[in-house]
């Protein structure tokens, strides 16, 4: 198993045009939390064009189901992504979540207006601004969330300077 | 849906039993850098711990 290579996926969605937001814990990282992740978690929009990009993107990084069996007759086409909606795959470069929805949030639409722009490489990539991901966080309603919801807290008063 | 999280204001007690055990130095450390930054900050943190988790697996086997 290889760590994930998180400028790998991120790289292969922005130069594929693909429309995204970053949720989870790499856009928490991005915001300054000091907590370790180990995937990323992305809402697409499900729009035809942008399943085409998102598919045609993560080709060739081999993209299979995580934690599923060898050998199963699984392919990430258009397709199936119409199908389906949210995945949690793994890939050549580490495991990605990729969303059609998120509890709390919604879809890519819903989503996208409080979102903010990053410059990441050279490239505009959306994510959710910190009180979206707290309240991504809050709506979730896991347990093993807690200490991040304090440390989401912490940060948005850190820099409101409290 | 997205007007509303500029005003979403809400303390939960419990989240605040959990606030004074979050280090803000490391908080503060990281706001310093640039998203990006941070980013890398992140990779090299988890190729270290890649790294470390490998070294121990073949001590076991």
């Amino acid at each position: 198993m290889r760590p994930t290579d998180f400028e790998t996926l991120l790289r292969v969605l922005l130069d594929g045009e693909v429309e995204f937001i970053l949720v989870g814990g790499v856009a928490a990282n991005l915001h300054g939390s000091a907590r370790a992740t180990f995937d990323v978690d992305v809402v697409y929009r499900r729009t035809a064009g942008n399943i085409a990009r998102l598919v045609a993107a993560l080709l060739p990084l081999e993209p299979y189901l995580r934690g599923a069996p060898p050998g199963l007759p699984f392919r990430l086409d258009a397709e199936t992504v119409r199908a389906g909606l949210n995945f949690t795959l793994e890939t050549t470069a580490g495991d990605l979540d990729l969303l059609g929805e998120v509890v709390g949030g919604g879809t890519y639409e819903e989503l996208v207006e409080g979102t903010i722009a990053l410059d990441l490489f050279g490239r505009t990539c959306r994510c959710v601004s910190l009180r979206q991901l707290l309240a991504l966080k809050r709506a979730a309603g896991r347990p093993k969330d807690r200490d991040a919801i304090a440390e989401l807290e912490v940060l948005l008063e850190e820099q409101r300077g409290v | 849906m997205g007007a509303s999280w500029a005003t979403r204001e809400w303390r939960d007690p419990v989240t605040e039993v959990y606030k004074p055990h979050v280090d803000r130095s490391l908080l503060r450390a990281n706001l310093r850098l640039t998203p990006a930054e941070r980013l890398r900050k992140l990779q090299d943190f988890v190729r270290f711990l890649h790294t470390v988790r490998e070294a121990g697996r073949k001590a076991r086997s």
